[in-house]
């Protein structure tokens, strides 16, 4: 049987809400794939999508962005900024032929370690279905 | 369009006491161009020309000068700069004041309706090899120039820029003058680019752009053509942290069309003097649009019409759109 | 980066916590071979004295000037490293933490699996640790005075608290007279003492004290600044009258044209005043306020032939001219204890409030019960010929409350027990009623409560379980359509007087205090605190804390703790005289700064204003690093990169995302 493709994952998630939710299911032993990698920033505001278009340059299988819930950022509104961000940078990605399926957002609370897991899940599947990144991964050799 | 009306109200205001220069277009020296032109004196109005061939946006050399941008209060008042701008140019100048990269005060608009500008692409195949300058003008809706002594009218079908055909504001939005008469609203063409390339599958649409992408030769003129791309210090330039790296292939050359096409989402007003500017021909208008119409469909708005407003990427609201989130 | 880095990787074991899934060895060799690091160690509990004796004895010994600690989540342990640090003479911001245990060996089983990430987590924070700066926290001045804001039981209490403790408070109240609703109740559950005999005091109190400044009939208008120091606007609206010269003798009321003519909210339109007036006798401050909405002399322009009450008042403390005042305020500390509103019941049509004089509300009891209220403390219904007083009565519980249909969730907390308690009240008052309580649930939890219950059903209460469907007339008397469900019967039971024990629902100007102070509400419209258990009387917003029933519902005794919580949280941050404010917040590069003002406009807490750069000679942002929360979220929306928040600078992401969205275990970079 070929060997199944494993999608490599990088997480963005705020402190205050996705990092603590994430937390939860390792207290609560919650298990899921080992895919996803965390960056962690206080707020998902702070997330510059220029981020994400780096993510897959550097070989990103697929993106995540998680923060609070609306209306629940620690910070009143940066969830609501990063909401339009990556709204339109989805949008910009899926233009160029990006895989709509490798970049997802998510609002995943300090209490939902249960939905964290589903999110890594869904997220790695998605990606696992997408296949590898090819599309603009930096070549590091020649440089 | 009127050429001496033009000339004698830019002598006008060249004499006032409070203009310091005025930047306009110029007969060019080669081929197809226009150059920029900064004139003091009004004796020397007679250069100035205006014509489909006048594609640039002046706008972009008002944010070179820094003291133009929004002063101290208190400051005292400086001389003023007078800028021709087409209508597009004018929704530029429009999104530099939102953006306080310009003191609305300090400028002098000279507001100059337009009927489209050429492509260079297209009168390039048209007339290939011309080094002869050329003259150019709009005659009963179409393109009429005058090359080797011939005078040749094309329908502007054939030879305006993309955008022109459905330019939506043809007048300037904002003027302190308009010295020639409004031009009337057409729509050549309505160009529906956007969606139809979102009917191709997402292999066919990454195809185009890979074959695109590795056109580009990074050398910025898209950038620095446009308007709104005044930042000093181009962060996808800076060596440290370097966002990119300097070498030129696909992976790097689509990450700057990305994030520069990012970083012009509810900025970009649809000028198309970046594409005009690009010497291999990257249709940079096709991912404008997009945004555009995106920032346009789901936030209602558009940008370089409002003075007032807030700048479309420091703003929410609680209801945006979430669909795709999981 | 002048120094040459040197990292110290620590890999912590946690017991088998980490160990058991990770191999712990692997990570250690792997992470000694990264670039820039020193050293790499495990050990069993890193976070024991011997652990981090460890990383102070490297740190000393072999000049490490980066640690990473690749152990639990650093929600849990950064304070405690970062102490570390500076225990042996490094910055604490030199440390960064790899979560290798709530976010890997604890969520994944397969140990290969697991260890590959823990690899790639320890390379990226390592990257990332090379790039930190050291920095410092600010420590500013704290003012020390305190905004109450609301003079019900919670605003009196809590300001009475910091006073004593030696600071100024300023209590703003927007009615003329502190008290809130305690001042309205007759009675309080469950040991029957008279409301006004133990609240009155502490008003006088208030009032008297020479560290409070009452601020009556006056709102809020601005707040801005932060912990330590706010700057508060207060608008203390006219009453013309001069608060000098009034006595209160109450001989401009008597004499007011329209005196018995003005319903009177105090006493929920039962009882009439003057427009000029005192809400209640026991008033505090006492002195006479003008109806500016009623008064003929301020509403029309004139008074008969002078207005009377310019002609009895001896002292000539009547003054048309008078003017709103606004004052300007700095204190280190705000409480919000607005209280809470009180569920209207014509939302519930089918209790018919809007349409029978009989149908009540208990607040509205409460003011008929009251000796002092416009009865004399006599239930009587309708007026002169038709007056009669009322013998067959029913209490309908949860109005308002536990209730989707009608918008409101929540448990109101208080009603079971006011209810218990009026039903008690309204049996001495009127000997021989017959009582009876429409409920769902009975919740009497709390110090002699369930005693109290016990004994008012002793007393011949009737409890019946149900909820009534409708209320309708029946010649003279109303009757309950209700199913009892413990007997599950069908009743139509006739009375001569429903009272609605109406639920506690926010202040309906709540949206309005929370945009000023920048707090948040919860789903129920409360005013939201910052841990539901362990900070309970703090906020999201460092130095505003919440009291009373602003925040949930709460019967006297708990507003009372939480305002006594509220006052001893206020007098923390007072008493230490100085506060710490974050190191990790943002900054600006002039040079490339374009002055665009998209940071400005973004920064939730107004931390961001673009000033004239004498060197750039343009306008750029500027951050006051005080009132920087550290979000970050200016600095993603900067196209040129000039905003970066320490900590979190482009470059420390970037290093991250390098080491993680590479296909590699992270070694090759
Ligand atoms: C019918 C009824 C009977 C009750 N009986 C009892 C009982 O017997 N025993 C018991 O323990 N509890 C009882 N309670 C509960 C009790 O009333 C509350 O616990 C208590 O009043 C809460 O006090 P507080 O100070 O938080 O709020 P409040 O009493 O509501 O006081 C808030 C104060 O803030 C002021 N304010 C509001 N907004 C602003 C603003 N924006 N600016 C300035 N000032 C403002 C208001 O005017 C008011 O003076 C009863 C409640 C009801 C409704
Ligand atoms: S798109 Fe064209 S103008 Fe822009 S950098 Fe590439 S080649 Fe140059
Ligand atoms: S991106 Fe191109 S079309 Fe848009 S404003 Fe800039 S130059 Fe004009
Ligand atoms: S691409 Fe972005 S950073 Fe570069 S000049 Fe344009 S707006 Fe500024």
């Amino acid at each position: 049987m070929e060997e199944r493709f494993e999608p490599n994952i990088v997480a963005f998630l705020c402190n205050w809400c996705s990092y603590a939710g994430a937390d939860l299911a390792g207290t609560s032993r919650m298990q899921y794939p080992p895919n996803v990698h965390i960056v962690r920033v206080m707020c998902t505001g702070r997330i510059n999508p220029l981020f994400v278009v780096n993510a897959f340059q550097q070989g990103a299988d697929g993106v995540l962005v998680s923060g609070c819930h609306p209306g629940e950022c620690h910070y009143r509104e940066g969830n609501y900024h990063a909401r339009r961000r990556f709204t339109l940078l989805r949008e910009l990605l899926v233009f160029t032929g990006v895989d709509r399926r490798r970049f997802n957002m998510s609002w995943v609370s300090a209490s939902e370690g249960a939905k964290w897991r589903e999110v890594v899940r869904e997220a790695v599947e998605m990606a696992r279905e997408a296949g590898p990144f090819e599309q603009f991964r930096r070549e590091m050799i020649g440089w | 369009m009127d050429l001496e009306k033009l000339r004698a109200a830019a002598g006008n205001v060249l004499s006032r006491d409070d203009i310091g220069y005025l930047i306009g277009w110029g007969v060019g020296s080669y081929g197809f161009r226009t150059a920029p032109l900064f004139l003091r004196d009004a004796g020397e109005v007679h250069r100035l020309t205006f014509s489909p061939l006048c594609g640039s946006n002046l706008a972009v050399f008002l944010t070179m000068e820094y003291d133009v941008a929004a002063p101290a209060k208190g400051a005292a008042a400086k001389e003023r700069i007078a800028v021709m701008v087409k209508g597009c140019d004018s929704r530029a100048v429009v999104q530099q004041i939102v953006e306080r990269g310009v003191d609305r005060e300090r400028l002098f608009l000279v507001g100059c309706p337009c009927e489209g500008v050429v492509d260079p692409g297209k009168v390039e195949k048209k007339f290939p090899g011309t080094v002869e300058p050329v003259r150019a003008g709009w005659e009963n809706g179409a393109v009429v120039f005058w090359t080797g002594g011939q005078k040749v009218t094309l329908p502007g079908e054939e030879v305006l820029s993309a955008g022109c055909l459905d330019c939506s504001h043809p007048n300037p939005v904002l003027a302190d003058i308009m010295p020639c008469e409004e031009v009337k609203l057409r729509r050549l063409a309505a160009r529906e680019d956007v969606s139809m390339f979102e009917q191709k599958s997402s292999a066919d649409r990454w195809l185009y752009w890979k074959r695109i992408f590795n056109t580009c030769i990074r050398c910025y003129a898209c950038r620095n053509a446009c308007p709104l791309c005044y930042c000093s210090d181009c962060l996808l330039e800076r060596l440290s942290p370097a966002w990119l790296f300097r070498s030129v292939n696909l992976s790097e050359n689509a990450a700057f069309h990305l994030a520069r096409a990012f970083h012009l989402a509810g900025r970009c007003v649809e000028c198309g003097a970046c594409e005009r500017a690009c010497p291999v021909e990257v249709p940079l208008m096709l991912l404008n649009r997009k945004l555009a119409r995106e920032v346009y469909e789901r936030y209602g708005f558009q940008p370089g019409l409002d003075p007032d407003s807030p700048p479309f990427q420091a703003a929410f609201r609680p209801d945006d759109s979430e669909e795709f989130i999981l | 980066m002048g120094i040459k880095t040197k990292t110290g990787v620590y890999v912590c074991h946690c017991g088998s916590n980490i160990a058991a899934t990770v191999d712990v060895e692997d990570v250690t060799t792997f992470a000694a071979r990264l670039p820039h690091v020193k050293t790499a160690r495990h050990y069993p509990y890193m976070c024991s004295d011997p652990g981090q004796g460890l990383i102070r004895q490297d740190i000393r010994d072999k000049g490490l000037n980066r640690i990473v600690v690749a152990a639990c989540s650093p929600r849990i342990h950064e304070n405690t490293f970062r102490r570390t640090l500076e225990e042996a003479g490094l910055n604490p911001y030199c440390l960064e933490m790899a979560n290798i245990r709530e976010q890997c060996s604890w969520v994944h089983g397969d140990r290969s699996g697991a260890t590959a990430k823990a690899r790639k987590t320890v390379a990226a924070a390592a990257a990332r640790a090379r790039l930190l700066e050291p920095l410092q926290q600010k420590e500013v001045p704290v003012e020390p005075a305190v905004l109450v804001l609301g003079g019900g039981i919670a605003g009196i209490q809590c300001a009475l608290d910091v006073a004593g403790a030696g600071f100024t408070v300023y209590l703003v109240e927007k009615e003329p007279s502190i008290g809130g609703r305690m001042a309205q109740l007759d009675k309080t559950f469950p040991t029957l003492d008279c409301s006004a005999c133990i609240l009155t005091p502490r008003m006088v109190d208030a009032a008297a004290h020479p560290r409070i400044e009452l601020l009556s009939y006056s709102c809020l208008e601005e707040v801005s600044g932060y912990a330590g120091n706010f700057s508060v606007r207060v608008r203390k609206k006219a009453r013309y009258v001069d608060a000098d010269r009034c006595t209160g003798c109450g001989d401009c009321a008597r004499e007011c044209r329209l005196a018995g003519r003005v319903p009177s909210s105090f006493d929920l339109g039962l009882g009439r005043r003057s427009a000029i007036y005192r809400p209640f006798p026991q008033a505090v401050p006492a002195h006479y306020t003008i109806d500016r909405q009623r008064c003929l002399f301020l509403t029309k322009g004139r008074c008969g032939d002078a207005p009377p009450c310019v002609q009895v008042c001896s002292p000539g403390a009547i003054d048309f001219e008078q003017r709103d005042e606004v004052v300007e305020l700095k204190v280190g500390a705000i409480v919000v204890a607005t209280g809470c509103d009180l569920f209207d019941p014509s939302r519930k049509p089918e209790y018919g409030y809007r349409d029978y004089n009989n149908v009540i509300t208990a607040m509205e009891l409460e003011r008929l019960l009251s000796a002092s209220g416009p009865t004399e403390g006599s239930v009587v219904l309708g007026e002169g010929e038709d007056a009669s007083v009322p013998r067959d009565i029913a209490f309908i519980k949860c109005v308002g409350s536990r209730d989707k249909s009608a918008g409101s969730e929540h448990c109101s907390k208080v009603c079971c027990m006011y209810t218990a308690k009026l039903a008690h009240l309204l049996g001495e008052k009127v000997p021989g009623a017959s009582i009876r309580v429409y409920y769902m649930d009975v919740r009497a939890s709390g110090k002699g409560y369930e005693e109290f219950y016990d004994r008012v059903r002793r007393e011949g209460v009737r409890y019946i379980r149900g909820s009534p469907s409708e209320i309708f007339q029946r010649g003279s008397r109303l009757v309950v359509k209700v199913e009892d469900t413990l007997a599950s019967t069908p009743l139509e039971d006739e009375v001569d007087m429903v009272v609605l024990a109406v639920g506690l629902e926010a202040r309906g100007d709540a949206g309005r205090i929370v945009d000023m102070l920048r707090l948040s509400r919860s789903a129920d419209g409360f005013f939201l605190e910052a841990h539901p258990k362990l900070a309970p009387v703090d906020t999201a917003v460092d130095g505003i804390y919440l009291a009373g029933a602003c925040q949930a519902p709460k019967d006297i005794p708990d507003t009372v703790a939480q305002a006594k919580a509220a006052a001893a949280s206020a007098l923390g941050l007072l008493s230490a005289g100085r506060i710490k404010v974050g190191a990790e917040v943002c900054v600006v590069n002039e040079e490339t700064c374009r002055g665009c003002g998209y940071c400005v406009q973004i920064c939730p807490y107004g931390a961001v204003e673009l000033a004239f750069s004498e060197r750039y000679s343009h306008e750029t942002a500027l951050v006051n690093e005080v009132l920087c929360k550290g979000c970050g979220a200016c600095a993603a929306a900067c196209f040129s990169g000039s905003m970066q928040q320490r900590s979190f600078r482009d470059e420390h992401i970037l290093s991250q995302v390098a080491v993680l969205g590479s296909k590699g275990k992270g070694d090759q970079v």
